[in-house]
């Protein structure tokens, strides 16, 4: 009777486990029956399920039965009692190889293979600085001023405008290579941006001596003005004060001074990437865009400067 | 040979935490105090920025916009390199916010100009389109607190030994000295002149008024703070 009465609680047992199984997958008639995964779930714990419940019968069992012999260890607690058995010689191979996993572990293991969090970063920017490179190496003129575009919206058009048009006075209007104001200053200030892009190159002396304020605003609208030749005198006071450094046109001569006729992609580049202060503001440096970056936004400045 | 601990379980509970603990303490505190240290650049705060991170407080910006750039590439290649725990040495409390409805303000002096910040904050969609940040006009007319920052300047350096007076190395090899004025008036004169310099940067004319008549409006110490939140 005994026994039967534990395979019969071990059955309803099973039936329940089971039961409460089909309820919680059930539930959900997405889930049951239309998916192979959810199958094996079940059927997996019908296996855990019955392998538990047997394996309780067979301890009950042997407990109900069991005379154990032996002798008996000396301590015991409140008359429950051990015995000195031998060591399982599987237990003891787990142990004794624990001790040894510690010490490699302690050692090596963790030592070698340990987890930083900044070492995940560096190599997720090793990867996706390769990806960058190598998807664009060789980028063509619209891509990269595309590329310039997206850049430009993200990082210059707070200061500069959507339109670059230096959201009135922001910053400096790219859509021109310089504004009146921006000459003015120059002149009357000088300038040490390091434009030239150079590194023995020397920033702009003051100018004003011998100029008027007039004559100042005169040659900086014919600057401004894409060396406008109906401003005779403007062109006149730009030959004999300011050519011999920035040449006849405004072009520049390398290692001397910079374009103000154009932007190029290398000027705008080196603004880009060492800042800038003259007479409309500051300019940040932008340190974290990789070479490409710079250049395809400079193209692009370099593009919508010329109206393209 | 332990029985006597078996026979005491509270004492027991006791000796195993304290075991415990001491592994925990071992592993944890000497990396805490390493990395609470201040690191090369981290200067205390001046009188004026003192008295910004108060508006700053005060106005709830960290509901908003975190200060804490974590170690992710996306996250680096918009805000620059990943915050440091020894960046914050001088926070008490840090700001690092759990919030970004707005963007991530730790570096914001890298990629912003005072200039920026003045016309901003009265009327950010002026300058970002769409920008759902609300307009911030009463900082311009209300006067800063100084008082309040001197004495949390005098607290920190009291209790916290934030080293003022004493030379601070800086990044580019050079040292600098952050003052802590000796009392209240010439804590107003120094704030002042703080405040000159921050308002000569920007471009607004009645701001430049107000400190030439020895006022201080809020925005100026915000200004400040943010100007050197890099
Ligand atoms: C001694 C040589 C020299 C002379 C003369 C000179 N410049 Fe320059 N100029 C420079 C240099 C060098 C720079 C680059 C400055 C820098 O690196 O910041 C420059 C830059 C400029 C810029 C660009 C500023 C900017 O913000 O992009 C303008 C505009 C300019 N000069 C106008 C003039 C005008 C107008 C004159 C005549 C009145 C003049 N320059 C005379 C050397 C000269
Ligand atoms: C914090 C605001 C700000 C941001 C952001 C900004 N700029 Fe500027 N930029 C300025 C200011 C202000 C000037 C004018 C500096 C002066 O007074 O000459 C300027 C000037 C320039 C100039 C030089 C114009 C000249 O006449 O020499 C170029 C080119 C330029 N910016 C390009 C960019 C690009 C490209 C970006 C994005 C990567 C950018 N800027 C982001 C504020 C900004």
């Amino acid at each position: 009777m005994k026994i039967n009465k534990l395979y019969v609680s071990a059955i309803v047992m099973i039936l329940l486990m089971l039961g409460f199984t089909y309820i919680a997958v059930g539930m959900d008639s997405k889930s049951a029956g239309g998916d192979i995964v959810n199958d094996l779930a079940i059927l997996g714990a019908i296996v855990i399920f019955s392998a538990t419940i047997i394996v309780a019968i067979k301890y009950v069992r042997q407990m109900q039965t069991d005379k154990a012999t032996g002798k008996l260890a000396e301590d015991n607690w409140d008359g429950i009692g051990e015995y000195e058995n031998e060591l399982p010689i599987g237990w003891s191979i787990i142990f004794l190889g624990t001790i040894v996993w510690a010490f490699w572990y302690m050692l090596f293991g963790y030592p070698v293979n340990a987890y930083s969090q900044i070492g995940e970063y560096n190599k997720d920017v090793k990867i996706s600085n390769a990806k960058f490179e190598k998807k664009y190496t060789n980028l063509t003129k619209t891509q990269l001023t595309n590329m310039g575009e997206s850049i430009f919206i993200v990082d210059c058009a707070a200061c500069h405008g959507l339109a670059a048009d230096g959201l009135n006075g922001t910053a400096a209007n790219l859509n021109k290579r310089i504004q009146v104001k921006s000459v003015e200053y120059v002149i009357e200030h000088g300038s040490d941006n390091h434009l030239s892009a150079h590194e023995l190159a020397t920033g702009m002396p003051v100018m004003s001596a011998g100029l008027t304020k007039k004559q100042i605003h005169t040659v900086a609208e014919y600057v401004s003005n894409g060396f406008d030749k109906s401003n005779k005198a403007g062109a006149k006071i730009f030959a004999s004060t300011c050519a011999s450094c920035h040449g006849a046109d405004g072009y520049g001569t390398p290692y001397v001074a910079p374009n103000i006729h154009t932007f190029t992609p290398t000027l705008v580049a080196h603004i880009v990437g060492h800042g800038k202060h003259g007479g409309i503001g500051v300019m940040p440096a932008f340190k974290n865009l990789n070479p490409v970056q710079l250049k395809a936004v400079a193209t692009y400045v370099t593009a919508i400067s010329k109206g393209e | 040979m332990f029985h006597w601990l078996e026979k005491h379980p509270f004492l027991f509970a006791v000796g195993v935490f304290v075991v415990i603990a001491f592994a925990g303490l071992v592993e944890v505190l000497p990396n805490f105090a390493q990395a609470s240290q201040p690191i090369i650049g981290t200067k205390p705060y001046t009188i004026l920025e003192y008295a910004g991170r108060q508006v700053y407080i005060h106005q709830d910006c960290n509901a908003c916009h975190s200060q804490l750039i974590r170690p992710f590439k996306s996250s680096t290649e918009r805000y620059g390199h990943y915050s440091l725990s020894g960046e914050y040495a001088y926070d008490r409390p840090f700001l690092w916010g759990s919030e970004r409805t707005g963007p991530d303000l730790h570096r914001v002096a890298d990629y912003r100009t005072i200039d920026w910040n003045e016309k901003h904050m009265i009327n950010p969609e002026a300058l970002v389109p769409g920008s759902i940040m609300p307009k911030y006009p009463w900082l311009y007319k209300d006067p800063t607190d100084i008082n309040t920052a001197y004495a949390t300047q005098v607290a920190a350096a009291e209790f916290f030994h934030v080293p003022y007076n004493v030379p601070i190395p800086l990044k580019n090899g050079k040292t600098t000295i952050i003052p802590l004025a000796p009392n209240l008036a010439a804590a107003h004169a120094m704030a002042l002149k703080e405040a000159k310099a921050i308002v000569d940067q920007g471009s607004d004319k009645t701001l430049q008024e107000d400190v030439a008549h020895g006022k201080i409006p809020q925005i100026v110490a915000l200004l400040a703070y943010l100007n050197q939140l890099k």
